[in-house]
């Protein structure tokens, strides 16, 4: 009572009463736990809500596309690099099931955001370039990983599967979804509308996953078909996952890890840049 | 001084403003229900045309890469076989794509009105949800056709089933897209139907293999899917090979006539879509 006395209107007073809590900005240390965790929590609700289209429909469709080239192929192809055909196509499809769907969950949430205007939402909280890229890149690694596990589960049902390497089919597992993640936030950033990212699918994702020795060994490809699959990232991905379930890889598994994690890197610094401007993003 | 005595009406050179006689058919109205379906569906062909041809090609050359691998022959026997149910798949999708997509997007944007107030009847609308969606349905399936000759050396062995096929095909899909589209709230519900319902139908119908090599349980229960003798009956057209034709055109032939009937009468009782 005796601070009201005091001229100038509001009085700092009240602040150092020990029972009112400060109103000073929250202090972070280096990172924003809270906020980061906020954007992940978002990311990976967005498309848990919607679990049929995100999670179900890309598992029907895998084990239609395994239906579908056993049926084809099967009877007439015994044996790929050493194994049944089944257990060498089981890794690629979902290995292509996971990277499409990383790719799909960040492009479609910055795409959302941007044409909906709820963009400002991820750019004016205290989350600094890093949080944000990390934070969204995160969500997508999570959806691919539920729908390679999804996947997995459902095959396993009809294929003996095996492992033989676990740990090294999970680190592929996390660089190719956080890879797809990370390329789909250069698309959503990049793309003005729904048809630019239409187009970016359909004639970009698609292919680099379809050409990419998912459905074939490259061993025995003509040099040419051999070149394309060989500068294509998502090679690497397919050969080192399905090296951790059969044992068995096309190509060198060291230059595979280091070329996906040149990229990986590239790839965040690039989405960092992007985010610390606001390319596209702020006006 | 009488503003607009009924006579100034009848001054030579003044349109008569006498209501619009229709015949039997209102052609106009329906050819107008007709144009709007085929711009919306082929306006964007980047990527509505393009999109399918470049995903069946895809699939042509994952096919052949596989054959030539594995098998060390060329594999233009099974890419012949493949490559008509990829070119009738593209376009029964567009069609299926066309109808539903137009009808909830319409929906949504409120100007399903515009078609429901306009002087057609529920019949020139089923007529126009038939033709509209085919026609894009067909315009896919002709570009996807030409550009998988690349691959397999098709040869058109019966034409008549060739023109049968793809237009009761794209119709029948353009039916069950209209149903869908009157019918769906949202777009989950359409995408559930393609994904969960048309798909695995297609894809599990002999679109890639062919049906004589499944267990006899799984080719009964093929026998009860239309899709399946829409597939079959267009690659009798490029192959020769396939089951029954007789059969096959009855059966579609049958479902097309149940599914605009269907159409019709939604149309008529104004199902989901007068208040």
């Amino acid at each position: 009572m005796q601070n009201s006395t005091q001229p100038g209107g509001l009085s700092p007073a009240p602040f150092t009463n020990p029972t009112v809590p400060r109103l000073a900005p929250r202090a972070y240390g280096g990172f924003n736990w809270i906020g980061f965790g906020t954007l992940y929590a978002k990311e990976v609700r967005r498309f848990i809500a919607v679990g049929t289209q995100t999670i179900l429909a890309p598992m029907v469709t895998t084990l239609l596309f395994l239906a579908v080239f056993v049926l084809a192929l099967g009877h007439s192809v015994d044996q790929v690099g050493g194994q049944p055909y089944v257990l060498f196509l089981v890794p690629g499809l979902i290995m292509m099931a996971m990277t499409q769907n990383a790719f799909a969950n960040t492009s479609s949430s910055l795409m959302i955001a941007k044409v909906q205007g709820n963009i400002v939402d991820l750019l004016m909280p205290p989350l600094s370039p890093l949080e944000q890229t990390v934070g969204v890149a995160a969500g997508g690694l999570t959806r691919g990983l539920a729908v390679g596990l999804a996947t997995g589960l459902a095959m396993w049902i009809f294929v003996p599967i095996t492992i033989a390497h676990p740990l090294f089919a999970l680190f592929h597992a996390v660089m190719a979804s956080l890879m797809l993640a990370l390329i789909g936030m250069v698309a959503g950033i990049w793309a003005d509308k729904f048809d630019h990212m239409a187009a970016v699918t359909n004639f970009v994702i698609t292919p680099l996953s379809f050409l990419s020795g998912t459905f074939y060994s490259t061993e025995r490809l003509s040099p040419a078909w051999k070149a394309v699959a060989h500068v294509n990232p998502f090679f690497y991905m397919i050969d080192g996952f399905r090296y951790g379930f059969i044992g068995h890889a096309d190509s060198s598994l060291s230059a595979g890890i280091v070329i996906l994690c040149i990229c990986n890197i590239a790839l965040l610094v690039l989405v960092h840049r992007c985010f610390a401007r606001g390319y596209k993003l702020k006006a | 001084m009488k503003a607009f005595p009924p006579s100034t009406a009848r001054q030579a050179g003044a349109p008569s403003l006498q209501p619009r006689r229709f015949g039997a058919v209102n052609w106009i109205g329906l050819g107008a229900l007709i144009g709007r379906q085929i711009r919306g569906g082929l306006a964007d062909y980047h990527y509505q045309v393009l999109g399918p041809v470049v995903s069946c090609l895809l699939d042509l050359t994952i096919f052949q890469l596989a054959i030539s691998t594995m098998r060390g022959d060329a594999g233009g026997g099974l890419l012949a076989f493949i490559a008509p149910g990829l070119i009738i798949y593209a376009a029964c999708e567009k069609a299926y794509e066309a109808s539903a997509a137009t009808l909830i997007l319409d929906k949504h944007e409120r100007v399903i009105f515009d078609q429901l107030m306009a002087p057609v009847t529920a019949f020139e609308r089923s007529l126009a949800y038939c033709i509209g969606p085919a026609v894009c349905g067909l315009a896919v399936g002709v570009a996807v056709a030409v550009m998988s000759l690349i691959f397999a050396p098709l040869r058109l062995h019966d034409p008549l089933a060739l023109v049968f096929f793809a237009l009761a095909g794209t119709v029948m899909h353009g039916l069950i897209g209209t149903l869908v589209g009157v019918w769906a709230q949202k777009w989950d519900q359409y995408a559930a139907i393609l994904t969960f319902m048309l798909l695995p139908l297609s894809f599990l119908s002999g679109v890639f293999y062919r049906i004589a090599d499944l267990p006899e349980l799984a080719q009964d229960v093929i026998r009860f899917n239309p899709i399946f003798y829409v597939i079959d009956g267009f690659r009798h057209a490029f192959t020769g090979e396939g089951t029954d034709i007789g059969l096959a055109v009855l059966v579609v032939a049958a479902v097309d006539l149940v599914l605009f009937l269907w159409v019709y009468l939604w149309f008529r009782t104004g199902y989901r879509l007068k208040p």
